[in-house]
């Protein structure tokens, strides 16, 4: 890159950092995708996080946003915004793609270790669907259950279909009941983490004067337990526990 | 004994055998002539060089046959000896200095070696002597003279091949260092500047002999490949020579008897002088409209990786632009939109190479073309345009079309609007090369962090059916419990008839309606307490009423009250002209608090 091209986009930063106030979403976003198509990912990174600051998020978005922070070279960042999007899309295929491949790229490879076969049984499940689609999956059945009892309670029709319509839905909104719930807590209670630091060193103990437990690499995707002060305590895919500087790590 | 006598036979035949073998061999000799350069002037000098290669370590000297339009002096000579696996080979080379005396063309063919009286000829060249003596132009002749008339021992000569080049054509700048006495050491140069000019160092070429004013100088080159980036006069700096050369002063010293013998050397500075080069701008006549800049000879090819592919699958297609010119500044061809490709620059790779002092080479360029339909698709001729000095005109170089067959794989969805979706590529193996690219589609914002669980929507569809729910049951338990109780029915029923009544009995209240009223009164009580206490109003005595309520053990007070009033309406529904306006008042006020008053009490 000489100098040239790098004034360039010092200069494009410049005029879209005036140019961005007042724009809607749409407008940024397909900006962004005119930065990327150029080739200007760093054009493209300040569109799409400018887009995302008028307060309105899209799977599309977060995967873009995720392509142009992978092709400036920054793995953490793109792994975050993959899994962004892929929790607002699970089912999209692009997006999984994208965030193996990035996957890929890091240099310090965790495989995942199975402790729970219920729990993953049950992620297996609940993985592909979006929290929404189970939401509304679990509304119906308890509406149509609420149904069923206003007619027998409240309407007096008590036949043979009324009847058992109710046990089903009962055992349906259990069922979708809990598995929203499980979904809901996965995503948004169940805080995850990924390394966007190059030389993130994960220690023993909440402090830096701690023993080194291990070093980890951007895009290493980590579960958040626990914060003491400006460190997380985090769990890695194989299991291995420590603690990071909050800095190091971005929440998804 | 015989034993040993027969091993050491055995050992002495196989001695013979192995000596017999080496001297059965043949001994051949290669016999390599060549010459430094194959045309050289009168007034420079040819080095020619022998190479003797053969399979034994004492090689014979060659011989050199008198050539008469040559003054032929030996430079030395260099041996080479290498053994492996056990068979010596060694190469001799031998080095003459060939001083012209006439112009001419000569072919040197009878160097020759002999060895056990056989003759190995070596191979036959050719060299030309230029009369006019190319090499020395009046310059360097001037050059060579010093100040007082003499001519000097050593000097540095700069000079370029063009002083009228165009924009980006190549000059070729040539720094030589004459030297007619020894030089210690490696001479060190100061390289000139070359401000305005794209520079190439192309090289030192070897040492060659040149007659100048009639003395003999060895040269040294150092060529460079000029590219000037700009119009109009540009100079080419001094280029500055250090080195230790051989003094042919003698010394003072009358004791330093060792002076002379180990040639004592003295340091030197020499430069040579700038250089003003004039650069021309290329012709606007004839300018192509794709043209962008590249100077030189160039051609352009076109290859792709396959020819065959599924859609959403890449071709990587190799464009090479190789010629000669200054092939790192060249500009990138032109790749048009294309309908049925996505394109991607993969990757660019520049080789410069040399072809004499002309600097070229080879720029490749590696693009993606991504499919985007099934069909015979086809990558148009890319054309690259480009100025070619040589004869001042713009030239066009174009690659072939190519047609790639793209195939249609199973379960191919075509989807034109957003590329690289629900292709083919559904595993992520080594096939993936990249990431996918970004969707186009801007659609589906929604408000960040929001979770459906807790929106107001959400919540109302789901809350609505429990109050529905809710409502109706209770509605229907309510039914169910009037129907089921008469007397509850009634007893909710009570306020509103006796109530009735009593805004009946107010709108009469007055002594000219003083029957009336009081019968309303009376009935609006009776009503009020048979309705409370669950029995039929008809035929209810006051008796009986005090007798109910005190069996249901009501307050005395109440029943006092209630049977007082009663018999106030009886009096007055027999002598109403004795009722006066405050006894209707009272009468009133009474009925009103003993209905609250009942009201409060809850008969089991």
């Amino acid at each position: 890159m000489n100098s040239r091209t790098v004034a360039t986009i010092i200069l494009a930063i410049a005029l879209i950092s005036c140019s961005v106030a007042g724009q809607t979403t749409e407008e940024l976003f397909s900006a962004g995708n005119n930065a990327y198509g150029n080739r200007l990912y760093d054009s493209a990174v300040l569109y799409y996080s400018a887009a995302l600051k008028t307060g309105k998020e899209s799977s599309a978005l977060y995967f873009n946003l995720g392509n142009a922070w992978f092709k400036s070279g920054d793995l953490g960042r793109a792994m975050v915004n993959y899994l962004k999007a892929e929790r607002l899309d699970p089912s999209d295929d692009d997006i999984r793609h994208n965030l193996e491949f990035a996957r890929q790229f890091s240099t310090v490879q965790m495989e995942g270790v199975e402790l729970n076969p219920i729990s993953s049984f049950i992620n297996a499940i609940v993985g592909p669907y979006r929290l929404s689609a189970w939401a509304w999956w679990s509304s119906l059945a308890f509406v149509l259950l609420l149904l069923c009892l206003i007619l027998r309670h409240g309407l007096a029709i008590s036949n043979a279909v009324v009847r058992s319509g109710v046990n089903v839905l009962v055992v349906a909104v259990i069922l979708l009941g809990g598995l929203t719930t499980w979904k809901y807590r996965s995503e948004f209670v169940d805080r995850r983490g990924v390394v966007i630091v190059e030389s993130a060193t994960v220690y023993t103990g909440p402090s830096e004067s701690s023993d080194v437990e291990l070093q980890a690499a951007p895009g290493l995707v980590v579960e958040i337990l626990g914060q003491s002060g400006e460190f997380y305590s985090v769990l890695f895919a194989n299991k291995r526990r420590g603690w990071m500087k909050s800095t190091q790590v971005e929440t998804i | 004994m015989i034993r040993n006598a027969a091993i050491m036979l055995l050992f002495a035949f196989c001695l013979w055998a192995v000596a017999e073998d080496v001297s059965a061999v043949p001994q051949t000799i290669n016999v390599q002539v060549s010459l430094d350069r194959d045309t050289i002037g009168l007034n420079e000098q040819g080095i020619l060089t022998v190479v003797l290669s053969g399979a034994s370590q004492d090689l014979p000297v060659p011989q050199i046959p008198q050539l008469e339009k040559f003054e032929i002096y030996s430079q030395g000579r260099s041996s080479n000896i290498s053994i492996t696996n056990g068979q010596v080979s060694s190469s001799v080379t031998y080095r003459y200095l060939l001083q012209p005396l006439s112009a001419g063309t000569f072919v040197i063919d009878q160097i020759a070696v002999v060895e056990n009286n056989q003759r190995f000829k070596g191979n036959a060249v050719e060299l030309t002597v230029l009369k006019s003596g190319t090499a020395t132009p009046k310059q360097t002749e001037e050059r060579s003279v010093a100040p007082d008339g003499k001519t000097k021992d050593y000097f540095l000569e700069a000079v370029v091949d063009k002083k009228n080049p165009y924009v980006n054509e190549q000059v070729t700048l040539t720094v030589k260092f004459y030297t007619a006495v020894q030089h210690f050491g490696t001479p060190e140069l100061d390289e000139p500047a070359t401000t305005g000019f794209w520079t190439e160092v192309i090289g030192n070429s070897a040492p060659y002999y040149q007659k100048v004013n009639g003395r003999n100088f060895r040269v040294i080159e150092r060529k460079y490949a000029l590219f000037p980036a700009q119009t109009g006069d540009l100079t080419i700096g001094r280029a500055t020579l250090h080195a230790t050369v051989a003094s042919n002063q003698r010394q003072k010293d009358p004791f330093d008897v060792f002076g002379d013998f180990f040639g004592r050397g003295v340091e030197v500075a020499i430069s040579s002088d700038p250089i003003r080069v004039n650069v021309k701008a290329i012709p606007d006549a004839g300018k192509p409209k794709d043209f962008s800049g590249s100077i030189g000879r160039y051609a352009i090819s076109a290859e792709p990786d396959k020819r065959a592919v599924d859609v959403n699958q890449p071709v990587t297609v190799k464009f090479e632009i190789s010629g000669t010119g200054n092939i790192k500044t060249i500009a990138d061809p032109v790749i048009p939109e294309l309908p049925d490709f996505r394109i991607y620059r993969a990757a660019t790779n520049e080789s410069v190479s040399r072809s004499g002092d002309k600097l070229g080479g080879t720029k490749a360029y590696e693009q993606v073309f991504i499919p985007t339909r099934p069909g015979t698709l086809e990558i148009p001729a890319i054309s690259f345009s480009f100025f070619d000095p040589s004869d001042s005109k713009y030239k066009l170089a174009s690659t072939r079309p190519i047609t790639v067959e793209v195939r249609k794989p199973e379960g191919y969805i075509a989807s034109p609007d957003v590329p690289f979706s629900g292709g083919p590529d559904r595993s992520i193996g080594s096939g993936a090369t990249d990431i996918r690219y970004i969707k186009e589609a801007s659609s589906g914002f929604t408000t960040t962090g929001e979770i459906i669980l807790f929106q107001p929507i959400y919540l109302v569809v789901n809350g609505l059916p429990v109050i529905a729910l809710i409502g109706l049951v209770v509605l229907r338990k309510r039914r169910e419990h009037l129907s089921a109780n008469v007397g509850y029915a009634r007893s909710r029923g009570a306020s509103r008839e006796a109530r009735r009544r009593l805004a009946q009995a107010r709108t009469l209240a007055s002594s000219a309606n003083a029957v009336q009223f009081h019968t309303e009164i009376s009935r609006a009580v009776i009503s009020w307490i048979a309705d409370k206490l669950n029995v039929s109003p008809h035929g209810l005595t006051s008796d009986q009423i005090q007798e109910l309520l005190s069996n249901r053990s009501a307050d005395f007070a109440l029943i006092t009250d209630i049977s007082d009033l009663l018999k106030r309406c009886d009096y007055a529904r027999f002598a109403p002209s004795s009722v006066s306006e405050a006894d209707i008042k009272q009468s009133m006020e009474t009925a009103e608090q003993v209905m609250t008053r009942i009201e409060g009490v809850r008969f089991e």
